[in-house]
This record gives C-alpha cells, structure tokens and sequence, in this order.
C-alpha cells in the first residue's frame, strides 16, 4: 500500500483520535466565544435583527464595528487568545497522536492521547521552538536577503517590471518552499520523537534530516496532497455554510452541526497526513537502518498496519521500549 | 398657502436662473512654452501673461502662486504641516526638493523682480515661498489688460503630493508661476475687491481665475504626452519633440509626460453611452422632457494614458467616464469640453494619484485589484467617477478650495455615492458577495465625535483627519440628509438649479445653502448652521419599550369597593392570569429620544405580534417622546427611523428596542455560530503549520 493509501486508511480507522482533534478545536474556540456571545448580544435587541437573520446587511454591519469598536476589540483579541491556545494545544496534542498511530489501537484514545503527550511535551516544545528559529532563518536567508537585494538592484525599475515580478513569485514559492521543508523537518523530527528515535529536539532534527535526505521532492508531494485536500475540505463546508445562511433557530442548529462535521472531517485529514508520514518515514528508516537491520531491529512494511512495527509507548503494556529500534540506535 | 407660495417662486427660480453664465468671464491668458531636462529633472519656463483687472479699483500690486516652492525646503508651511507624508507617500528628502525660481518678470520693459517679495498672508511663516508679492510702477486701472513677460526656472519635486516625478514619470500640475485671483466687491459675496491668494498648505487644493491657455512643451522624443488642451501642432528636431497645446475657459494647465503610456482613445457619444433609464428618471425628477435633457450633449474624445502593467483596467476606466458624463450632464448640466484626459498613474507614484485638473485628471489602478477575488472592489471606477466630476465642482463650477474645501470635495463626495451605488450597486464586493456602498463606507463618518464644522480654511481644521472627515464624507452625507429631507423631486430641482446657476462661476458655501433653502424646508435651514456653521450632532433611541396585559379596572372604586381583588388579608391572593394565554386588550409604552443639537424629524414604528404596523412622525423638537398604546395584540417592537433617512443618525443600534413578547428567530445566536465558525477556521487553519 502506498503511503496515502496507508494515510487514507488510518484516517478512516482512526476515529476517534480524530475526534480529540476535533474537540481542540472546539475547546479553543470556547476561549473566543464568550466575548463573542457579549458583543453580539444588541443584534437581537437592535433594529438589524430582522435583516441580519435574512441574510447580510451591510450598514448594520459597517455601523456595529464602528459603535460598538471596543466589544469588537475584545472579540479580537480573544480570537488571538484561542489562536495562542491552540498553538499550545497542537504542540501537546502532536506526541501522543503519534504515538497513538504508531500503537495502531484506535480505541481508548483520549486518555492515551493526552498521557502519551504529556511525555514528549517538553520535547516537543523545543522542537517546535527550533522549528521556529529555522524557518526565521532560512526565509531570511534564502527569501528576504534576496528579495531585499534585488528590491534595492530594482529601485528605479518601473512597478510589475520583471525585477518586481521575480521578486514576488521568488518570494511567494521561494517562501513556501522553505516552509514546506522546514515543516516537512519539524514533522519528522517529532516521529522521531515519538518513535523514540530520539530523546531531545537536537537528536530529533538530526534523525529527520537524515530521513529527508535525498527524497526531499517525494516528501514534499505528500505535504502538498494532505494540504490540496485540507483546502478542498475547508472551502467546500465553508462555501455550503454560507450558502445555507439559516433563517430559523432550527437551521441555525443544523448549520452548527453540519460545520462540525466538516471541521471533523477536516482532522481527520489531520490524521490521515500524519499516518502517511509514518508509513513514508518508515520506509526512509529501512534504508537508513543499517545498524537496525544488522542487529534484527524491526523495519515497517508499509502494507502491514502501522502497530505490527511501532516500536514506541508511554504505556507499559503496549510493549517494546524506545531502544531496541535500530535507527534509534544510529541518531541517538 | 405661503409655504406654497415660497415653494412656487423657487421652482420659477430654479428652472429659469437669474444670473447663470454661458462662458466665464476671462480674466487671464496664458502663452507658456516650456522645455524639460530629463534627467536633471529641470525646467526652463516662459510665460506671457495677460491679466485684466476685474474690480473697479486700480491694483498696485500683483499676487503670484509659486506652488513648487512647498517642496523646496523643510521650513515651508506645506512640508511642516504635512511632515513630509502625504497622500500615502513619503517625501524624498535626500533628492526629492523642488522648487520654482522667477528671474524675470516684465511689464511694459519695466522689470518687476527686483522689488518682488514673499509674503505668508494666512500663517505669517517667513520661510515660505509659495506666494509672491510683485509691486507694479503703476497700478493697472480697472478693467486694463497688463501684459507680462516672465520666465522662470524649475527643479521637479519627486512626487509626494500630487506633482512632481517618479522615474521618467512626470505630472506637471500647479507647476508655473501663476497669478491670483483678484476678487472684485461683489465677488463670492465680497465687500470689497482685493486679492484672494493663500500659501500652498498640505490641506489645501486651489482656486484661480478663468481664462485661455496657448502651452508648447519641448521634451525627449520617447515621451507620451497627456495635457489640458487639445494638440494644435507638434514638431521633432534634435531627439526633441515640441508639442502645442490650446485649451479655452479653463482656470489652471495641467499635463503629464511618461515614455511608457499607452493610449487608450474612445468616444462618449450620446446616442449611445446615456442609459435610457437614466435619462427616463432624470427627465421624471427634474420637469424636465427627455429632449431638453439632451439638448446639450455633445461627443467627447476621451483619452485614457495606461501604464503597461495596468491594461486590464482600460475598459473599467473607460466605462466609468462614460457613465460619469452620462450622468453630470443629466443631473448636472453637460460637459461643454471636446475632451478629456484620464491619466493612470505609476504605483510608485500614489503621491499624484487621484488628483483632479481640468479637463485632465490622476486616476488609480491597482494590478492586484485586477485579479480574482479583487475584480469588484470598484475602487479604480470611484477613482475615475470622483476625479472626474471634480471637473464640476472644482473645475466648471470654481469654488475657492483654501477657503471651502467641502464645496469641491463634499458636493463631489455626494455625488460620487450616487453615481457608484447606482452604477455598480457597491462600492466594494467581496466573496461571496457581500457589499458595502458608496454612501455606507462614507456614513461612516457620522457615527464618531466631530472635531470641527464643516466649513472652514482648509489648514484651520484640527488634524489632517479632520480635514479630510469634514471636507468630503461629513459634507456629502449631510447633503444627502438634505436629500432625504427635501425628497427626490424637489432636492434634484435644487440641485441642478444650483449646478446651471454657478456654472462659469465662483460660488460660495452660501450660494449652495441658498439653493438648498429656497424649497422652504424648515429642517434644512436649520441643519445648515448645526453642521456647517458648527459640530452638530443627533442620536435617535427608543429609550424604554413595555407591553403589559389590560386586566381592565382593578382596585377601589369611588364607592370604595374592591374590583377584581379581594382585600382579606387573610385570603390567599389571586393566582395571576397567564399572560401567553392573555387575548387582550394589552397596553404598551414606548420612550423614543433624541439626543444633540440637530432637530429632526423621524418616523416611529410600532410592531404588533399580530403582524400589524403603527407608524407614528415626530418632529424631534423635544428632547424625547412618549407613546401609550392600547391594542388588542402586545406589542413586540418599537423602532424609530426605521427606514435609515437620518443618515447623521450617530448610533443606529440604539433605534429599535424589542418586548419579552417578540418571538422572532435570534440574529445574535447566528452570529454567534458563523463567529464561531470563523475562529475554528482560522485555528484549523494552523494544522497546516504546527
């Protein structure tokens, strides 16, 4: 089975784990809606109310960030709030998803999920603190140190010349694609850590850069399928959830469900990109794992289900320890 | 029967004005020939210069303006009052200065500039150079043409506010010493005849007199040029080119020089361009037939200078000057000129963008806007649509912008938001779908505390906000309350009689409030000193809304028996009635308010459960109102101004107030849900990088 296929497999299994998913998403919106609930409270007081349950009303609208700017400000301000949140929560969340993939049980998840991450959270942290740092450092050194070069070659070129044209597409793909490698690293540095084939951050970057080398493009196209169908996903419930604009309290409830359903599916896209890292970085470890299979270390056949080769657990009774995998061996 | 006498003799005296013009009084004329150094961004200037003395005392002394003496230092008043940002650019200060020398000046072999002087006239700054003050040997008699040899030297600002370069890009607007306007007695309602001739300040746009202008411009062969006038000869010579343009009645010269323009040519033709709905409303409102309408109109050449990069908009300006035409000539009267120039200006340049001369102007096109989801934001159309029209209310009719900026900007403003909303339906729209108009994005402004009244020198206003809040949106809407207060007909009529009145012309603030007046609307007499004379304000509420069950009568009567209750203290009292199951009559109360010192008069609305509509007007002269309403249904909703006609209204989300009794679906729990469902898309959205 190919990678996605494994991916698309896993997502569908893995119900449940996407279902914690889902609920971090729910409970960090929570954080933005009681501001939210308090400055949308005058809509059923005020005169807009018939026409903003009709539909738009784009006065009443206008008016209200106007009048009512510092309800609004805070409204702001929680979303910010419930973005850092989820941020925080993501960077838990990510160790024991993996290592819930890794064990292939799909059930008695949340408890697991939220032990497991516990575990690697500190590790986690830091790996994605050097996510951070590396990708501040490489768009700086390989798209705004460019960019600014040729913007101050270009100074006196007409706009949209073709100095102002590779700057913007050199900056827009160029950004990507150092982001897209960055992250691709990021990500596998926390399998790395979740498989135990590393115990820090440092040690996780370095297994994952040896797992990206020279397959780079091949990881890169995984990315971007999981990413091609997050956004199909985001903008088919988006675009129906607008165009159902509910007029009846009843509808309104259905249009609440009907979105969640969307954002499950959403984090089940979630999963099913995690799991197809998985299988690829499973494949990238027999080539790496000389030492692994020398000593009989176990290797993934990316047919076979995720659990029958992972080798990871926090919990006691799903068995093998982090050690005996031979690639932990060579990284660690 | 007076009201209806008042009404009569202004409709005679709108459709018949008393003292319009058909061509202005000319007053200069200008023969300029200029040459530039490309690449010293120079200009070596001669003008001669015929000015006649309108007034009936003799002038012995003459006013110039040298306006590109704003950028030749940091001591001007424009550069400290603007800090060298302006109009979302930033003035170079390393290269960037500017300036206009005059070196010589003759009158009759007399040379002038040996006893000529700057003066600040409006804020005393000894550094500043933008006027010019040249004493004469002999005063020039009332109505003496003096003629004036002058030639000049120019150092091209880099563009930041309005004229100047950017590149090998170049707009010549206010560029050549230019004389000011000597006001007659009786001239914008003056007492006594003297020169009306401010500094360049950063708030300020212009003010000149009418007259004829003979240009020749000499410049590098590659340059594409756009001017005021109509090309009347052109010659080559050298890698040079000389280039003659005419154009009558005008009261400033403006052109634009850029290799890289491409130029756009269509034509404005009557017969096909006026929408026949429009031309069938206008004839409906005016009184007017739809021939009369039409009278006028002419064909108009209409030349659009595109940089390369913008192509995509040529059909998007083009459309939007046709509809401009159409629609000023209906509503207002119809452009007398054989052309006009629509210059897109580079986007390194905003600095000259949207800027408005006569006959020629600065429009804007942005390439993003030109991809989906920007395709209708119509920002590059409002661009077009208010630059243009400029050309009425600063251009045929010549207000003095130092003085009354709104007259330009607010009346341009108003009619900016009629044109957009009708033609466009939104000023801007975005996926997937959702529109704000014109006239909503500029509402915006009354809904927040006013620094200022509308009417003022336009560097006297507070801040720079300020000034830009009370010179276009507060103005324009506060003409559209007019409009809503007088009503279509008769607002129109005014209107259009103020525009044919002052054609040609220099009206003053007055002269616009007297056209609004003369209908005989008390409410509009009234607003004008509130809003242009002062900062007033007004915010309508319902302040209190009630809806109780009428048990009828339920106490002692006059006999002192107990009705519907039983007085024993001992006996439990009577279990109260359910009110879902009340079938009436019920009774309801409702306070309306209106708060600040603008008196209007607005429509309160009464909603019944049983669907129907009580509606109430009230004159707004009291601070508040108090409704008592006996009904067989409860009352579920007041509201006052429920159709949104007070658009100076500074809080609508106060004007409604609902009962327990309303049972309607809740707006805020479907905000609430999408609110909500923003947020988990943008968290969601985070997956893709953590």
């Amino acid at each position: 089975m190919s990678a996605i296929g494994s991916g698309l497999s896993s997502a569908l299994r893995h119900r449940r784990l996407a279902g914690v998913l889902w609920l971090s998403i729910v409970a960090s919106a929570l954080v933005a809606f009681l501001p939210l609930r308090s400055a949308t409270e005058i809509l059923d007081s005020g005169p807009f109310r018939e026409s903003l349950v009709k539909g738009w009303d784009s006065w009443g609208v206008l008016s209200l960030l106007v009048v009512r700017r510092h309800e609004i400000g805070l409204v702001v301000a929680a979303f910010l709030g419930a973005a850092v949140f989820f941020g925080l929560l993501q960077v838990f969340l990510t160790g024991g998803t993996l290592r819930v993939l890794i064990s292939g049980e799909p059930r008695r998840v949340f408890a697991r999920v939220v032990a497991e991450s516990a575990v690697l959270f500190k590790a986690n942290l830091w790996a994605t603190a050097r996510f951070a740092l590396s990708s501040l450092f490489w768009l700086g050194l390989l798209v705004v140190l460019p960019c600014a070069g040729l913007q101050k070659l270009a100074k006196h070129a007409p706009p949209h010349g073709g100095a102002a044209t590779t700057l913007f597409w050199w900056a827009l793909l160029g950004g990507l694609l150092v982001l897209f490698n960055t992250g691709l690293r990021f990500d596998l540095a926390r399998i790395a850590l979740a498989r135990g084939d590393a115990r820090n951050a440092r040690g996780a970057f370095r297994v994952a850069k040896q797992r990206l080398s020279g397959r780079r493009a091949s990881g890169i196209r995984l990315l971007l399928f999981w990413l091609a169908l997050f956004v199909l996903v985001q903008a088919l419930f988006t675009g129906a959830g607008l165009w159902m604009n509910p007029r009846t309290n009843g509808a309104v409830a259905m249009l609440f469900l009907f979105r969640q359903a969307g954002f499950f599916l959403l984090a089940m896209v979630r999963v099913g990109f995690w799991a197809t890292l998985l299988a690829w970085e499973e494949r990238r470890r027999a080539n790496y794992s000389v030492m692994g299979r020398a000593s009989g270390g176990a290797t993934w056949n990316a047919s076979a289900p995720i659990s029958a080769s992972a080798p990871a657990s926090a919990f006691p009774e799903t068995g093998s320890s982090v050690t005996t995998n031979g690639s932990a061996l060579l990284s660690s | 029967m007076k009201t209806r006498l008042v009404c009569l003799f202004a409709a005679l005296f709108f459709t018949a004005p008393a003292a319009a013009l058909d061509r202005p009084r000319k007053i200069v004329d200008y023969s300029i020939e200029v040459s530039l150094d490309q690449d010293r961004k120079t200009v070596d200037g001669r003008e001669t210069l015929k000015w006649t003395n309108p007034s009936d005392v003799p002038v012995a002394e003459l006013r110039f303006h040298l306006y590109w003496n704003a950028f030749r230092n940091d001591r001007s008043t424009f550069f400290k009052e603007s800090g060298g940002h302006l109009r979302d650019d930033e003035a170079d200060t390393e290269k960037g200065w500017g300036y206009t020398d005059v070196t010589s000046m003759k009158w009759d072999g007399d040379e002038l500039v040996k006893g000529a002087r700057f003066e600040s006239p409006d804020d005393g700054n000894p550094d500043d150079r933008t006027v010019l003050v040249v004493p004469l040997p002999r005063p020039v008699a009332p109505g003496e043409t003096a003629t004036l040899a002058i030639t000049w030297k120019a150092k091209v600002p880099k563009v930041y506010a309005r004229a100047g370069y950017v590149r090998d890009f170049f707009m010549f607007g206010q560029w050549f010493p230019q004389i000011g306007v000597y006001e007659p007695k009786g001239r914008r309602r003056r007492t006594d005849s003297g020169w009306n001739c401010h500094q360049y300040h950063a708030n300020s746009e212009f003010y000149a007199d009418w007259g004829d202008y003979r240009v020749r411009i000499t410049l590098p062969e590659k340059f594409v040029v756009g001017s005021a006038g109509a090309l009347v000869d052109s010659k080559r010579a050298g890698g040079l080119k000389t280039l003659t343009y005419e154009q009558k009645s005008i009261h400033n010269f403006a052109f634009t020089a850029d290799p890289r323009y491409l130029v756009v040519e269509d034509v404005f033709d009557p017969a096909k361009d006026i929408p026949a709905g429009e031309i069938a409303r206008a004839s409906r409102t005016l009184g007017r037939s739809e021939a009369d309408l039409l009278a006028g109109f002419r064909k108009v050449a209409i030349r659009l200078y595109l940089q390369p990069d913008h192509r995509a908009f040529d059909r998007r300006h083009i459309e939007a000057q046709k509809w401009a035409l159409a629609w000023t000539g209906l509503w207002a009267f119809p452009y007398p000129y054989a052309q006009i120039s629509i210059v897109d200006t580079p986007e390194d340049g905003t600095g000259a963008t949207g800027m408005e001369y006569e006959t020629i102007y600065t429009t804007l096109s942005l390439k993003w806007m030109s991809h989906w989801p920007f395709t209708r934001l119509f920002v590059p159309e409002t661009v077009t649509i208010h630059e243009f029209t400029h050309g009425y209310w600063m251009g045929l009719l010549a207000s003095n912008e130092f003085e009354e900026s709104w007259m330009d900007e607010g009346i341009n403003t108003f009619t900016e938001m009629v044109m957009v909303d009708r033609k466009y339906g939104a000023y801007v729209v975005v996926p997937p779908g959702i529109g704000i108009t014109s006239e909503e994005s500029n509402r915006v402004s009354a809904l927040t505390q006013d620094h200022d009244p509308i009417l003022a020198d336009s560097w006297k206003y507070a801040t720079e906000n300020s000034y830009g809040r009370n010179s276009y949106p507060q103005p324009g809407i506060t003409i559209q309350q007019i409009r809503n207060l007088l009503g279509e007909e008769t607002f129109w009529r005014a209107f259009r009689g103020y525009a044919e009145r002052w054609r040609f012309d220099h009206p003053t603030s007055e002269d616009f409030f007297d056209a609004m007046r003369a209908p005989g609307n008390s409410h509009v007499a009234a607003l004008i000193p509130k809003t242009w004379y002062g900062r007033g304000w007004l915010d309508f509420s319902i302040l209190d809304v009630s809806t109780r069950p009428d048990d009828g009568f339920t106490g002692f009567d006059d006999a002192d028996k107990p009705v519907n209750f039983d007085p024993d203290p001992k006996k439990k009292p009577k279990k109260k009635p359910d009110e879902k199951k009340h079938k009436g009559p019920w009774q309801s109360l409702v306070v309306a308010s209106r708060d600040g010192d603008i008196e209007l008069p607005a429509d309160i609305v009464l909603t019944f459960k049983d669907g129907q509509t009580v509606k109430r007007t009230w004159d707004g002269a009291s601070g508040w109102i108090k409704y008592r309403v006996t009904s067989s249904s409860p009352l579920v909703k007041a509201e006052v101004d429920p159709e949104h006609r007070t658009v100076l209204d500074r809080n609508p989300w106060n004007n409604a107030k609902v009962t327990k009794e309303y049972e309607g679906p809740s707006a805020a729990r479907k905000a609430r849900v999408y609110g909500f469902h923003l947020v988990q898309i943008l968290l969601s959205s985070l997956w893709a990088i953590l």
